[in-house]
Order: structure tokens, then C-alpha cells, then sequence
């Protein structure tokens, strides 16, 4: 029973990967197996076997039995689908097994199963972690605090000594933290409460200082705090150049509203505004008055010294960490006001910076706020013993313990000749490692074989990489930290590395051969934090070339994988404090020259008579300062130029934007229309609906041709082969898009990207359709003309990438299809933002990523009523501002911009054309789907796939009893899309000559090249399909690696809306999942090496000389 | 062991006028605070009390101590040094014998026959160790305690064994290391203003005094003191007030006379009083 594996003491049975104990099963035997798991979960009283049993069901349902052959699909009920929606993940899980029950089990209930079972493990891991966080010593009172009376915490009195001008600045100044090591991520917190022994990491504080800027490396993480006379918070982020005045409780619990959210989170963890008074509806000046005196409040600032988001260094953690712990010692929480802390308020300090990180919605690994802690420190997972709040209920606690090494242990010539060897950077990749995290505790819990292999291997790397350590052995260690990246960590998780992180490593072996010691992967994954380990002798030139070396490779793939920022070579130097603290009076009571453009450009605009007494003491103090301390010099000069901004007129950047519109086909009459309906409501999110009376039903047997149960007969395949040799077949691959769910909206081309390794290489997308057709062509001893899409987005990159990789090697005629139509973003309206968020069902997240939803949401709809809804969207780079129109308008652009022509002129046998999406990775020209089509002779033949739960967006419907698409968009009811077997893959089949009828065109009309006269076929055919309002997220960077997604509005035309007209005739084949599903989201990745997708798909690529 | 000497504080910059408020006892009588606290522990069979007063105080408490006068001691604290230092100016007076320790500013009503000071006395010398008298205090109210950690005394149900004390400890600090398993969540053993020391505690202030500097506290040499030798809390049956925080005279008023016999009219004032207030 696999029971066994999850109750057993034993470590061979307990430790037995589920893989292997599930191999040789049948069906009957897995659906007998997930009965008992589930029914053992329901009973279990210990948190960790019932997680155990969740994701073994998780695996069960998702890698065993879907997939399976079995008597039908199956539907999902919705009424499972909405508890999912709602986090009521058991009322799920029992509505999806009832359905089970009744119909069966099939791909479709397994599929809904799956992703319910594994929701509801990390739902229940996060309650425990949460749990152990307000159950931490210290930690409770905070929880139960609740009216400002009852405030046990006051300011130190030191820090109210007012000098007649201003009040004490408490500055507490923290490194970051790098690793060497993490031994396979073990410090996520899931991991550290089930397996402590193996909960190991070594991990060192650093100071930094950008390479080439000229000073010395020092803590980058400052928290400054100082007693204001205004009962309000005053918060500053000095990076994020973000301010507010606090004078509402509810606003310091609203995380989204600005930039501050850190600093709140800070705030609550520490105790100063204790969790428990959220919602008490009391004024923030009675709590404050409590706190600091009546009339009094505090003002907390933070700086972070410009290093830029996504560094692998944990510096929000650290800045966090640094913040509370200025807040706790101002309030005689910590015994020391200043210097270093000790070893329980370090402690403390870790457990209020993870509770903070749950406040803020966020959360990292618990070896994060390392900074805390001095030098060079092991820290460990430790078992559960009486007295813990854990014991009973997990192995290990939640918190880990810290073994700082002290010189004999690691001697200070070994700490020097790491920093003689390092060259610590970061690449310019900012990427979210929240998918990283849940897929190796995913790995850990089912016992992946490879995985626990290499885990007992990344162990035993970390004793010997502290062997070389202590022997002050820099070269070994570079071996060992390179063995423990190529090996462990991409065992575990191939997605650690990518191609930049490759090339880099490849072109500093090849720059540096011997004297190129190793590599280092800081943190969750590479690409942003790394370090490169060098020869002491060569360690100067190699900071020079690796910089050279990182900006080369970031331009020749700045198209294909998501940059946030130029890359940055760092000096570092160990810190030997930990955070530290001074109290600044008198003279030296500065804030940092940031904070004073920030804050005094509003007061010298003011009059003079308005400024009180304090501000006119601020406006004093800076102006001495700007005459006495270097680091304030050039500071007023600074000030007075953000007080007269330079320049005038219009930005280059609308210059730019109305070029790309010109060139790009942008129709202003066809725009101010919309914007038109869309502010009289004749257009919006809402009207995208069929009527409410629209009659859908799903699709009856005859409707469509099932494949997957009766494959075409050899007839057909032979039809198809004669066809593929007669080269009569073409391949159009739409890569227009920038594929907002690969990179979160940030405008590279998904066609581009190198998106995982296949034939041990990494392969783009568009390498990996060349090789397809590449195969398929050798097979039937022709080449096939291959066509992809572009658009403003994609076109000249697409061009400069194939020309740059000579055509992969492609044996046949490659075409690209530069897009003729381009739309201009819009700002949404209040009433669409509301109906996509409110009316729409969506999946609620967990409790205060939920909280911090909402209050991003509410930001954002003011944000739209204040840039003005249905304006044009400009306040972006121009290539993000601009929309393509909808993929209905791919094949009338071959029409249109003379594709079409060249191939008919190439092939004037030319008869069918093969259209897919760029992420289907499975779709290649089939001589049995070819075949199919030929011999059935429709115009159109769409393939569409069993629907599983993560289909979403419409599919084949009967509507008012014709087998037509059916848009997600356009469905009147949620609910009609689960009656529903089928999705649509967008792959089609095209009888060229029937299409061009239905325009009313023909081959000769094309090859004449009468652009007008296509035009207008194009508009008309355009004018008889619906037109579809979209909110799509896109990315806005700015400062140092930050990013924020805004919600815009835009307009589509889609393909598979041609089913509707009745004078084409259309065909629907029901394809395998492999060949049908789509690759939209990274976080898929893994299941897709893992069900077997991914051989499949390597198997029909021939990757050609190239390879 | 039996407990002859007291000591009350009453020289602190922020209470040397406070014992000297008047006030209707139990009993309906019209005194000072200070003399109210002075029946009850002569009642209690204490024969020799030390006041320790600020300078220039001691003809105003002359004055005030009533019927007492021949078995009270003025001693003047030169400078405000802290209340370690207050309680080590009765040195001399205590002259190595255990004592009952109070601060001037307190009041005290028992929650049965036996008076507080009397319960406390009755243990000390039972137990024959420092006993500090203590009350299960919600954490809201830890700025203004010092506060205790401990264990239970086996076969006791209101005395434990001390392990820590901490003055005025944030509750992030007392829930790490003032732990007292049976307490109620969120609820600490702070001190009650009422302990009974022994010559050990006063050699353990003179040797702190030496390094003290301007600021010699107590509770750091009671921590000291219970470290090195048995001190036990003991958790009374009775009321605290502390006539010097903000309405601290009125409720102490308040509760005396809903004690005594006047209970009813006091109520009725009372009711009256909501119903005109505004």
C-alpha cells in the first residue's frame, strides 16, 4: 500500500520513491491506491503525512492516471470548480470524487483532482508555517493585542531627548546574505519542519560597493528611525523615492496602496502597530500617543543603497529584517539600543522578519535574513522537542539555528581569499522563483528518485565545499560550488540555469581557461545573483570582462528572455557585525541626501510663512550638511533641479510611439470608434457575451472525428505522405506575440525564447517548430516551406535572431509574415477593471496575498479614473503601449504583405497550409491529420483536445445547434464551458483555395498583388466577426529592477471565430493532449518533463546539423 | 524567621506627595494614604517601620503618620538615586534581619479577612525566605511592573518558586523568559509593591551600588538575590492601587468605600452622577 511509504519508520520504505512503488499498477489498482490515500488523509492527525498523502494523490491523479486510456474524458462539475475558485479545496475534492463516482474516471475529473489535491497540500503547509510563525515566543502577544490602552511597548527615552532641534536618529545598518551553498534549496521552510537533518546552509554576510564606483564596500541595507512631533507614521523608502504620512489605522494595513509596503510590514511585525488592532477601528494617534507621547509619532526610512531588485542576496529580507529590528530595540523590545545584537534578540528578529513576510503576502527561504548574524555561519534545521509549538506536529521547527564560525574554524586568510577570488554579480535577469520553490517541495515530499539522490549529494557537497573553506582552498571550492550547479541543483530543478547563465559560463572558460575556478549560483536560481570564481591573480581583469562579457550576451538575448536591468559587477568584503546600530544626535543626526530631495522639494515650494517649525529645522539642517559632510555634496544642486525640470515639449519616447503607429498600420479612425463605444458602453468586458438566451450545448459524436480512439487508416496517412512529398503542404507559425504569461508582461518574444533544454541543448520555440518541420520533410524526402508571424513587437528581433543563427540550419524556404495592423493600448474604465475583478470568477488567493490583492486592485482602479479611463495608453516604453489586434488577422497579413504570393510563386502547387500557435509545441505536420483533411475536404479543420481543468477559454460547442468555437470571452454563463469535452488547440488545417473563396479572391488576384483589393476583402470579412475587449497586464520597469503590472485595455479579432460564418465549411479532429496542449506558463515545465511531453516532442524534432 | 522591621519608600521625584493624599477608609475615616498603610501593617504585627523621604520631607510625614510617630524612623535619601538605592538607605535600620518592603504610593485591600500585608508576613515567615507578593497582571500592563517567572510549588496553590524577574519587561521579552506554566495566555506574575527581604538582598545592593552610577534600581539585585538563594512569589488574595497613575487616588477611593459600610451610598452617588454627567 502506498500508505506504507508515507506511515513507515523505516527509511528504505519511507523514502521508496512513489514513482517506482506506483510502476506495473493498473488503472483499477491506482484508483484503489488513491482511495485509501484519500481516505488516510481525511484521518491522518499529523500535518506532514496528510501533506505526504496529498501529493501523492496530487501524483497520482496527474501523472498515473490522467492520460491513462480509459472509458470516456469525463466533465468537471462546476459547482467543484467554484469551490476551488473559493479555497474550499475539500468541498472540491469531495464534489470532483462524487462526479467520479457517478461518470467514471476519466482525464478530465483526474485533471480537476490533481490540481485540488495539490492546492490543498500547500494550503495546508502554509497554515502550519503560519501557525508556527504567531506561536513563536515573542511573537504571540502581538496576535492578541487589541485596543491602544491595552499597548504594552514604549519608546526609549534615550530616543525623545529632543536637542532643541530635532529628535535622535536610530540607524541600523545590515549586510546581505549570499550562499554557498543551500543544499537543493533545503532552507524552504516546508522542508526544514520535515527534514531538519537535511536543512543545511552556509551562508556569509556581505557588504557591497558597484564595482567601479569607487568606495568601499559597506552594509547596503539602512533603516533609520526618529520620534516626530505629528501623531502620524511617516514612511520613506528612499529607493522607491515613495513617501507617505500615516494618519489612518486601516492604511497601515493596506500593503498595495503605495510603494511602503516593507516598511508596514516592518511596522506590524515589530510590534509597533501589533496584527491583533487591525480592524479596531481606533485612531493611529491613540496608538501612537501610547507608544511615543501624545502628539508624538515616528517617522521610519529605508535605503537600500540602489542594488537592484532580484539580486539573489535577499536584500528585501534583510531590509525588513533591519527595519524591525530599529523598531524593536527603539522600543526596549531587543536589551541593546546599539551596536550589535545578541544571539535570542537575532532570533527574534528572524521570527518577527518572517512574520512580516507573511504580513507583506510575500516569502523567502529562512536562511534569508542572514544578514542578521556575523561573517561566515552554518545554518541548520533542528528537530521538534517538548516545549516546541511544533513538537507533535512536524519534525523540525520552524526555526533554524545559526553556528557563527569563529576565526579558528574558518580563518580569517580563508575569508580573504574568497574575496580575492569572487566576482559577485548580477546578470540583469529578475525572475519569480515562487514556481522554483513549490516544485522542489513538491519533489521532496513524492521522493522523486533523482531528486532524493541528489539531495543526499547537495548534503555531502556542503561538507566538503566547509573542508575547502576551512583550509582556505579557493579552487576546490569553485569545483565544488560548479559540481554542486550542474549536478544537485539541476537534477532537482533543470530550470536553474539558462542560456545566458550557459554563456557566461562558457565564455569565462573559454576567456580564462585554468584561471576560471567555477561557478556559483546565488539563491533560488541563476541569471540575476551570481558569482563567478577566478585565479586572485586574474580577479581584477576577470570584474572588467565579466562585465563586457554580461552586456555582450544580454544585447544577442535581450529579445528572448526577460532583463530587468543592465548587469552589475559588485566589490564585496565579509561583514564581521551583523546588523549593527548607532544612535545619530546633535550634528549627526542626518537622514540620508536622498531623503531630503524627497522630502524638501514639497517645502520649498510652499510659502515661507506655512512651514512649521520643524520643517523650517529640517530646511536648516540640510542646508548645513550640504555645506559640511562629503555625503552631502551636490546634493543642492540636485534638489534645485528637481525643482526646475529640464527641457520642455514632448518626450522622445512619443516621438518614437508615433512612428511605430505610422509604420506599423495603426488605424486612428478605427481607434477613436472604439474609444467612442467603449465610453458609451456599446463596448466592454461585459458585452463580449453571447445573449443570455444563446443556447450551448456540447458537441455531438458526429459533429467531429475522434483520433485519439480511431487513427486514420493508412489510406489517409498515404494521402498525407503524398501530399508532404508533393510539397504541397506549408507551415505558418504564429509568432507575434510577446506571450504575456511566459514573462509576466515583459515584452520579449516567447518565439525566442530558449525556454528549456531538449537534446541537451537549449532550444527557442521557433528552433524547435524548424526542427519539426525539418523531420517531417526528411521523412518524405521534401522540404516544407515554413512561415512565421511577426508583428512591431517580434518582427525585427525575429529577423536578426534567424539571421544570427543562420535559419537554424533550416533545409527548406523560411518565411517571416510581418503583421499590417497594430492597436494602441488603452487605460481601462473603472466598469471593466470592476466586471473582471468582481464579476468574473476568480481564484482567491491565499489570506494576505488576498488582503494584498484587493488593495493593489483598489489602487489601480484609481489609477484608472486619474490617468483617465479610455485615454490612450502612453506612459510606457512605445513597443509596450502598442497591442496586436487579435491572431484572426495572421493569415490575411500573408495576403496582404505578399507572403502568400511568394510562396504560391515558390510552390504553385502549394494547397494546404498548416496554422499554429507558437507555444503548441506538439503540432507538426502529420501525414495521418494532413491526410484527414484532405480526404474529408473541408475548408478549415480545426484540431481540438480532450479538456482537462486548466483548459480554459471556451472550446467546440453546439451553440443554437451548430458545432461552431466557442471564445471564453463570449460565453454567456461560466458554467457552459464545463459542459464542454473539447478545447480548441488553434492548430488548423487550411484548404488555401476555399479560403481565399471565402474572400472572395483567388491564387491569381494574389500573385497580381493588388493590395487594395485584398484590403478591402480583408475588411469586410473582418466586418462579420464579433470584436472582443481584452484586459491584458503589461510591465512598466523602472528604477533598479523594480516592476509594476498594469492592467490595459485592448481589442481583438480571433481566428477560430470563422467557425460562426456559414460559408465555410469547417471540420473538427479530436487530437492526442500531447500534440494539442499548449506551453503557456514556466511553472508548466516541470509536469511537462515529467508526463512525457517533453520526449515527445524531442522525438519528432530533428535537430539537423545544428543539434 | 519572624518579620519585625519595615521599609516604605516615599522618596521617588513622582510620589512624594501622593502618600500624603487624604482618604475615607474602609471604615469611613478621613486619613493619609500613608497612614492607612501604616495600620494595616502594624496590625499585621510589624513593630518598627523606616520611611524613606525625600529631603525636606520628613516634618510633612511627621505629620501625616498620625498615631505611629514613636515607631517610625525618617530616613532622608540625599539624592534620587533610584529605588535600590531608597531601600538601601535602611541598611542601618534593617540591620541584617529580614524585612517587609513598600512602596508609599500603594494601597492595599484584601480580597478576604486576612489583610495583604498579613498573608505576605504569614508566608515569609512560614516559608523562611524572601517572599515577594505578586499578581497575575495582563501583558498590557507590563510598563508598569516589574514581573517574575517561575514554577509552581509542588502541593501549593498560590506560591512559586522564582526563576526570573525583569523590571518593566516588554511582553516580547516576558513571553520568551518570564514563562509560568498554569497562567492564563498573555498574563504575567507582576509584583504587587509588597516583598519581604532578607540582609542578603541589601549586601547584594551595596555591592551593586558600587557601580550603578546615578541610577541603582532594585529589581536587578531581587534577580540576583533569587538566583543565589530561595525567594518564592506568592500570589495574594487581595488589591493593588497605585495612587499615582492618572485616577489611581479615585478608583483606590472608590474601592475602600465600596468595601466598607458607606457601600450603598457611594453607589447611589454614583448612579446619580451617570445620569447628570453629560
Amino acid at each position: 500500500m502506498l500508505t506504507d511509504l508515507i506511515t513507515s519508520d523505516e527509511p528504505a520504505l519511507r523514502d521508496r520513491p512513489l514513482a517506482q512503488a506506483c510502476a506495473g499498477l493498473s488503472r483499477e489498482q491506482l484508483l484503489a491506491e488513491a482511495a485509501a490515500l484519500d481516505s488516510f488523509r481525511r484521518t491522518s492527525g499529523n500535518l506532514y503525512q496528510r501533506v505526504r498523502a496529498l501529493f501523492f494523490l496530487h501524483a497520482l491523479h496527474r501523472y498515473h492516471l490522467a492520460g491513462e486510456p480509459s472509458e470516456n474524458n469525463g466533465r468537471i462539475p462546476f459547482e467543484g470548480y467554484r469551490h476551488l475558485l473559493a479555497r474550499r479545496f475539500p468541498e472540491a475534492i469531495d464534489s470532483f470524487l462524487e462526479s467520479q463516482l457517478e461518470q467514471g474516471s476519466g482525464d478530465a475529473i483526474s485533471s480537476a483532482l490533481a490540481a485540488a489535491y495539490h492546492q490543498l497540500a500547500f494550503q495546508t503547509l502554509a497554515d502550519q508555517v503560519r501557525k508556527s510563525v504567531r506561536t513563536v515566543r515573542g511573537n504571540q502577544w502581538m496576535f492578541r493585542m487589541g485596543h491602544p490602552a491595552e499597548h504594552p511597548l514604549r519608546i526609549r527615552r534615550e530616543l525623545l531627548a529632543h536637542d532643541g532641534h530635532s529628535y535622535p536618529i536610530l540607524l541600523e545598518r545590515t549586510p546581505v546574505r549570499m550562499d554557498l551553498t543551500h543544499s537543493a534549496w533545503s532552507d524552504i521552510f516546508f522542508l526544514g519542519m520535515d527534514f531538519p537533518e537535511g536543512a543545511k546552509v552556509i551562508n556569509v554576510s556581505i557588504d557591497l560597493a558597484i564595482h567601479g564606483s569607487n568606495k568601499e564596500p559597506k552594509p547596503p541595507v539602512s533603516a533609520y528611525l526618529r520620534v516626530i512631533d505629528r501623531p502620524v507614521l511617516r514612511l520613506s523608502s528612499i529607493d522607491l523615492k515613495a513617501t507617505a504620512e500615516i494618519e489612518a489605522l486601516a492604511d497601515v494595513f493596506d500593503f498595495a496602496k503605495d510603494y511602503l509596503g516593507l516598511l508596514k510590514a516592518a511596522v506590524i511585525a515589530s510590534g509597533l502597530i501589533p496584527p491583533g488592532i487591525e480592524g479596531s477601528g481606533k485612531p493611529l494617534s491613540e496608538i501612537l500617543s501610547m507608544l511615543v507621547g501624545p502628539g508624538r509619532g515616528l517617522e521610519l526610512v529605508s535605503s537600500v543603497n540602489h542594488i537592484p531588485k532580484g539580486s539573489r542576496l535577499a536584500v528585501s529580507t534583510n531590509l525588513l529584517a533591519a527595519l524591525i529590528s530599529a523598531c524593536m530595540r527603539a522600543t526596549g523590545q531587543a536589551a541593546s539600543l546599539t551596536g550589535e545584537l545578541a544571539e535570542n534578540e537575532r532570533r527574534l528578529v528572524l521570527a518577527r522578519a518572517i512574520l512580516g513576510e507573511w504580513i507583506g503576502g510575500s516569502g523567502g527561504g529562512w536562511q534569508d535574513s542572514g544578514g542578521v548574524w556575523p561573517g561566515i555561519k552554518l545554518i541548520e534545521g533542528s528537530f521538534a522537542a517538548e516545549g516546541d509549538p511544533e513538537q507533535g506536529v512536524s519534525r523540525g521547527r520552524l526555526m533554524p539555528t545559526h553556528h557563527v564560525f569563529s576565526e579558528n574554524e574558518i580563518p580569517s586568510a580563508a575569508r580573504k581569499a574568497l574575496q580575492d577570488s569572487l566576482v559577485l554579480v548580477h546578470g540583469g535577469m529578475a525572475q519569480n522563483v515562487g514556481p522554483i520553490l513549490e516544485m522542489v517541495t513538491e519533489k521532496y515530499l513524492t521522493r522523486a528518485s533523482a531528486e532524493w539522490a541528489g539531495r543526499g549529494e547537495a548534503l555531502s557537497l556542503l561538507e566538503k565545499i566547509l573542508t575547502a573553506l576551512r583550509s582556505s582552498d579557493i579552487r576546490p571550492l569553485g569545483k565544488l560550488t560548479t559540481e554542486n550547479f550542474r549536478g544537485p541543483l539541476q537534477t532537482i530543478i533543470p530550470w536553474a540555469t539558462n542560456l545566458y547563465t550557459e554563456t557566461l559560463i562558457s565564455r569565462a572558460e573559454q576567456e580564462f581557461g585554468k584561471d576560471f575556478w567555477g561557478f556559483w549560483m546565488l539563491g533560488g536560481m541563476s541569471g540575476g545573483g551570481m558569482g563567478f570564481i577566478f585565479d586572485p591573480s586574474r580577479k581584477s581583469e576577470a570584474q572588467a570582462r565579466m562585465l563586457a562579457i554580461m552586456a555582450e550576451t544580454k544585447a544577442l538575448l535581450r529579445n528572448a528572455l526577460p532583463f530587468a536591468m543592465e548587469p552589475v559587477v559588485y566589490d564585496f568584503s565579509i561583514n564581521p557585525h551583523g546588523t549593527f546600530a548607532t544612535l545619530l544626535s546633535g550634528a549627526d543626526a542626518a537622514l540620508p541626501p536622498d531623503y531630503y530631495q524627497l522630502h524638501l522639494a514639497p517645502l520649498l515650494r510652499a510659502e515661507p510663512g506655512d512651514l512649521t517649525p520643524a520643517q523650517r529645522a529640517e530646511l536648516t539642517r540640510f542646508a548645513s550638511l550640504s555645506r559640511s559632510n562629503p555625503d552631502f555634496s551636490g546634493s543642492l544642486s540636485n534638489l534645485l533641479e528637481t525643482l526646475v525640470p529640464s527641457g520642455g515639449g514632448s518626450s522622445p519616447q512619443s516621438g518614437a510611439l508615433a512612428e511605430l503607429l505610422e509604420k506599423w498600420g495603426f488605424d486612428h479612425e478605427q481607434h477613436e470608434s472604439i474609444r467612442r463605444d467603449l465610453l458609451a458602453d456599446r463596448i466592454g468586458l461585459a458585452r463580449n457575451r453571447l445573449p443570455a438566451i444563446t443556447d450551448i450545448t456540447d458537441v455531438l459524436p458526429e459533429d467531429y472525428t475522434d483520433l485519439t480512439r480511431t487513427p486514420p487508416s493508412a489510406e489517409t496517412v498515404a494521402l498525407g505522405k503524398a501530399a508532404l512529398a508533393g510539397g504541397s503542404v506549408a507551415v505558418v507559425s504564429l509568432a507575434a506575440g510577446a506571450g504575456s504569461r511566459w514573462t509576466q508582461g515583459a515584452g520579449v518574444c516567447k518565439a525566442l525564447n530558449p525556454y528549456a533544454k531538449l537534446g541537451g541543448k537549449h532550444r527557442t520555440f521557433i528552433e524547435t517548430h524548424l526542427a519539426k518541420s525539418s523531420q517531417r520533410g526528411a521523412e518524405a524526402g521534401a522540404t516544407i516551406p515554413h512561415v512565421f508571424t511577426t508583428s512591431y513587437l517580434t518582427d525585427g528581433p525575429t529577423r536578426e535572431f534567424l539571421e544570427s543563427h543562420s535559419n537554424y540550419g533550416y533545409p527548406g524556404s523560411l518565411h517571416l509574415s510581418a503583421g499590417r495592423a497594430v492597436g494602441l493600448r488603452m487605460i481601462p474604465t473603472e466598469r471593466d477593471l470592476r466586471f473582471a475583478w468582481e464579476e468574473m470568477p476568480q481564484q482567491a488567493l491565499d489570506e494576505q496575498q488576498q488582503k494584498m490583492r484587493d488593495s493593489l486592485r483598489t489602487a489601480l482602479i484609481g489609477w484608472a479614473r486619474g490617468a483617465g479611463e479610455a485615454g490612450d495608453y502612453t506612459g510606457n516604453l512605445p513597443l509596450q503601449c502598442l497591442h496586436p489586434i487579435g491572431h484572426f488577422y495572421e493569415l490575411p497579413n500573408l495576403l496582404l504583405n505578399g507572403t502568400l504570393a511568394r510562396l504560391l510563386t515558390e510552390r504553385p502547387g502549394l494547397k494546404t497550409l498548416m496554422l499554429h500557435n507558437i507555444d503548441t509545441l506538439g503540432a507538426d505536420v502529420d501525414p495521418g491529420l494532413l491526410g484527414h483533411h484532405l480526404a474529408g475536404g473541408a475548408a478549415l479543420t480545426f484540431e481540438v483536445i480532450p479538456r482537462r481543468l486548466e483548459d480554459r477559454g471556451g472550446g467546440l460547442a453546439r451553440v443554437n445547434g451548430r458545432p461552431r468555437l466557442l471564445e471564453g470571452l463570449s460565453m454567456p454563463r461560466e458554467e457552459d464551458e464545463f459542459e464542454l469535452s473539447f478545447y480548441n488547440s488553434m492548430t488548423t488545417w487550411i484548404d488555401i483555395d476555399r479560403f481565399l473563396a471565402l474572400l472572395k479572391l483567388d491564387r491569381a488576384a494574389i500573385l497580381a498583388g493588388d493590395t487594395n483589393a485584398i484590403a478591402a476583402a480583408i475588411r469586410q470579412l473582418a466586418a462579420r466577426l464579433p470584436t472582443y475587449l481584452t484586459l491584458k497586464d503589461v510591465k512598466k520597469r523602472w528604477g533598479n529592477g523594480q516592476e509594476d503590472v498594469f492592467p490595459v485595455t485592448q481589442f481583438e479579432k480571433l481566428w477560430g471565430d470563422l467557425t460562426l460564418l456559414p460559408d465555410i465549411e469547417t471540420a473538427y479532429v479530436v487530437v492526442d493532449r500531447l500534440r494539442g496542449q499548449q506551453l503557456k506558463d514556466p511553472a508548466q515545465l516541470d509536469a511537462w518533463f515529467r508526463d512525457g511531453s517533453a520526449d515527445h516532442i524531442a522525438k519528432l524534432c530533428g535537430w539537423g546539423g545544428r543539434g | 524567621m519572624k518579620i519585625h522591621k519595615a521599609v516604605i519608600t516615599a522618596a521617588g521625584p513622582d510620589q512624594r506627595h501622593l502618600p500624603l493624599q487624604t482618604i475615607v477608609s474602609t471604615s469611613g475615616e478621613t486619613k493619609p494614604a500613608i497612614q492607612l498603610l501604616l495600620d494595616e501593617i502594624f496590625a499585621a504585627g510589624i513593630r518598627n517601620a523606616a520611611l524613606i523621604v525625600a529631603p525636606g520631607q520628613t516634618d510633612a510625614f511627621r505629620a501625616a503618620v498620625g498615631p505611629h510617630l514613636s515607631q517610625i524612623e525618617f530616613i532622608e535619601q540625599p539624592e534620587p538615586l533610584g529605588y535600590g538605592h531608597a531601600v538601601l538607605c535602611a541598611q542601618d535600620f534593617t540591620d541584617e534581619e529580614a524585612f517587609l518592603l513598600l512602596v508609599g504610593d500603594h494601597l492595599y485591600l484584601s480580597n478576604g479577612e486576612t489583610s495583604c500585608v498579613r498573608q505576605l508576613l504569614e508566608t515569609a515567615e512560614r516559608e523562611e525566605c524572601a517572599v515577594s507578593a505578586v499578581q497575575a497582571t495582563r501583558e498590557g500592563k507590563l510598563p508598569y511592573y516589574g514581573a517574575v517567572g517561575g514554577k509552581h510549588i509542588p502541593g501549593s496553590r498560590d506560591l512559586y518558586q522564582i526563576e526570573n524577574i525583569l523590571e518593566k519587561p516588554t511582553p516580547t521579552v516576558a513571553e520568551q523568559e518570564l514563562i509560568t506554566p498554569g497562567l492564563r495566555q498573555g498574563h504575567y506574575l507582576c509584583f504587587f509593591g509588597m516583598h519581604v527581604l532578607t540582609a542578603a538582598t541589601m549586601r547584594l545592593l551595596g555591592e551593586a551600588l558600587e557601580t550603578s552610577g546615578n541610577n541603582l534600581p532594585l529589581t536587578p539585585s531581587l534577580a540576583a538575590a533569587a538566583k543565589s538563594g530561595r525567594h518564592l512569589a506568592f500570589e495574594i488574595s487581595g488589591q493593588r492601587y497605585n495612587i499615582g497613575e492618572p485616577y489611581g487616588l479615585l478608583r483606590a477611593e472608590l474601592a475602600m468605600a465600596l468595601a466598607g459600610p458607606q457601600r450603598d451610598e457611594v453607589l447611589t452617588m454614583l448612579v446619580e452622577l451617570m445620569a447628570t454627567s453629560r
